[in-house]
C-alpha cells in the first residue's frame, strides 16, 4: 500500500485537521487505495432496514468488518441470515458520519449448498408444506368449458400473446381476462399478489399465471412465499407457467398444474373446439338414434297391445262358437222336423195355427198338413165323434 | 347459456332418450328440446372471435 499515510504533512503547524477533514481524507485514501474486492467470510448482526438496505458485520476468527448493502443492491435476493458463509464483492470506504470503516457490498454470493436462493426456496417450501399447501390432494381439476380465462402477466410480453392466439384458435366462446402485472423488478411482488387479490373477486373459471423467458432471477417474484401463498389462496383452478424448464418455482409447486410454456398452459385451460364440434355430432346421432329407439319401443308396445287384443278377441270368439254349437245340437234335437222326419205331421189352418182338436176340424174344413218333406193341402171328408180317428181326404 | 351446463343436459336428454321407456310424447319432447340445445351449443362454437377484456390496476372489480 506504498508509504505510510503522514496526515499531519498536509496540516498547517497552528491547526489541527478538523473531523471532517480526516474522515474525509481517510475516505479518499481507503477508496483510492482499496479497489472493489471479494471478501469471504461469516455474516454476524444481520438486520434489514425498513428503507431495504441490509447492515450486517462479516467476520473471522481473528476480525470484523462492517458491511452495508442497499436496498438497490439487494432486492433481488433472499436476505441471508447470521451464521452463513458468504462472498461479497464490496467497495471498501469511509462511513463519515460514524468514522467507520465499512465495505459497501454489491454482491453477496452464498457458500451454502445451492447459495441463497436455494436456502431461501427451501425454507419457503418448508413452510408451504407445514401448511399443507403442497399437497397433492389439493389440486383442483381444470374446468371442461371455461367461461371466463384470466390472465396474470406483463401486459406487452410474448406470454399474453401466445396466450391470446391459443385461446383465440381452440375455445373463442371464452371470455378472456387480463391483469397486467409487473413480473419483475423489485415491484414483482406487490404487483402480481395485487392482481391475484383483484382475481380473486371476479367470476372467473381458471387462471393462468405466465411469464415469457428470462433468467432465473427473474424468477424472483414466484419464488416468493406471498406469492406462493395468494396463489394457494384463489378460489379457482390456477396454471402457472412461470417457471424455468430446470428451476420449478413455489408458484409452480403451489398451482393445480404446471405448464412448461404460456402457450401449454393456455392449452391445459381450454378444450379444443373442433373436438367438441365432433362431440357435437356424436350426441346428434345419439338424439337421433334414441329417439328411434323410444318410438320403435312405443311401436312394439303398441304391437304387442295389438296382438294380445286381437289374441284376445279370438279366443273368445273361439269360445261362443263351441257354445253355438253346443246351443245348435240342443236346438236340432228339438226341430219339430225331427219329429215329422219320424213320421209324425202337423196340421195348420190357413193362418198357420195348429189345429190340434176335432173341434177344430169340422167337415170340409180345409187345412195343411205338414210332412217331413213337405205340405200337402187338405180337406175334412168326415167328422168323426170326438176321440175316434177320422178319415181324411187330401 | 354456459356451455358446459348446455353439454351436461344435452348428455342427460340422450341418456333418458336411450335408457328409459318413454311415451312417445315425452320422447318426442326430450328430442325436440336436445335438438334445440345441440342448435345453440353449435352456433356458440362457431363464433369466431375471442373476447379479451383488461382490467387495469385503477378499475374497481365487478
Amino acid at each position: 500500500m506504498g508509504a505510510p499515510l503522514d496526515l499531519f504533512t498536509a496540516a498547517s503547524a497552528e491547526g489541527a485537521w478538523t473531523v471532517g477533514e480526516v474522515t474525509k481524507r481517510a475516505r479518499a485514501v481507503i477508496e483510492a487505495g482499496l479497489p472493489p474486492l471479494w471478501v469471504r467470510g461469516e455474516i454476524a448482526g444481520f438486520k434489514a432496514w425498513r428503507s431495504g438496505h441490509w447492515y450486517f458485520s462479516l467476520r473471522d476468527k481473528s476480525a470484523q468488518l462492517r458491511c452495508v448493502m442497499f436496498a438497490k443492491q439487494n432486492y433481488l435476493l433472499p436476505a441471508p441470515v447470521d451464521g452463513m458463509q458468504v462472498f461479497v464483492f464490496a467497495r471498501p470506504s469511509m462511513y463519515e458520519e460514524k468514522g467507520e470503516f465499512q465495505l459497501t457490498v454489491m454482491e453477496l454470493l452464498s457458500t451454502e449448498q445451492g447459495g441463497l436462493w436455494k436456502l431461501a426456496f427451501e425454507k419457503a417450501k418448508a413452510s408451504l408444506t407445514k401448511d399443507g399447501l403442497l399437497d397433492p390432494a389439493r389440486k383442483r381439476r381444470m374446468p371442461k368449458y371455461p367461461r371466463r380465462i384470466a390472465v396474470v402477466t406483463s401486459p406487452d410480453g410474448a406470454a399474453l400473446r401466445d396466450i391470446q392466439a391459443v385461446i383465440g384458435r381452440r375455445w373463442p366462446i371464452a371470455e378472456l381476462i387480463v391483469v397486467p402485472a409487473q413480473v419483475q423488478g423489485n415491484k414483482a411482488e406487490a404487483s402480481v399478489c395485487s392482481a391475484l387479490n383483484r382475481i380473486s373477486r371476479l367470476p372467473v373459471d381458471v387462471l393462468i399465471v405466465g411469464r415469457g423467458g428470462g433468467s432465473i432471477e427473474d424468477l424472483w417474484a414466484f419464488n416468493s412465499e406471498r406469492v406462493a401463498r395468494a396463489v394457494a389462496a384463489m378460489p379457482m383452478p390456477v396454471i402457472s407457467a412461470v417457471g424455468h424448464e430446470t428451476d420449478v418455482t413455489l408458484c409452480d409447486l403451489v398451482a393445480d398444474l404446471r405448464a412448461a410454456t404460456p402457450s401449454a398452459a393456455a392449452e391445459a385451460a381450454t378444450p379444443d373446439r373442433g373436438e367438441v364440434m365432433l362431440q357435437c355430432g356424436v350426441i346428434a346421432q345419439r338424439l337421433a338414434r334414441g329417439l328411434r329407439m323410444s318410438s320403435r319401443r312405443v311401436v312394439d308396445r303398441l304391437a304387442r297391445m295389438g296382438d294380445r287384443l286381437v289374441t284376445g278377441m279370438q279366443h273368445r270368439l273361439d269360445n261362443n262358437r263351441v257354445v253355438l254349437t253346443a246351443y245348435g245340437a240342443h236346438l236340432d234335437a228339438l226341430s219339430p222336423l225331427r219329429i215329422l222326419a219320424r213320421g209324425y205331421a202337423v196340421a195348420r189352418d190357413e193362418k198357420g195355427r195348429v189345429l190340434k182338436k176335432v173341434t177344430q176340424l169340422p167337415v170340409g174344413k180345409n187345412f195343411r198338413l205338414r210332412v217331413t218333406d213337405g205340405e200337402i193341402d187338405a180337406q175334412v171328408h168326415r167328422s168323426p165323434s170326438p176321440g175316434q180317428g177320422e178319415g181324411v181326404r187330401g | 347459456m354456459d356451455f358446459a351446463k348446455q353439454l351436461e343436459r344435452l348428455e342427460a336428454i340422450v341418456r333418458r332418450l336411450e335408457a328409459e321407456d318413454l311415451d312417445l310424447d315425452e320422447a318426442l319432447k326430450l328430442f325436440e328440446e336436445g335438438v334445440e340445445r345441440l342448435r345453440a351449443a353449435r352456433e356458440q362454437l362457431s363464433q369466431a372471435e375471442l373476447k379479451v377484456k383488461k382490467v387495469l390496476e385503477i378499475e374497481s372489480s365487478s
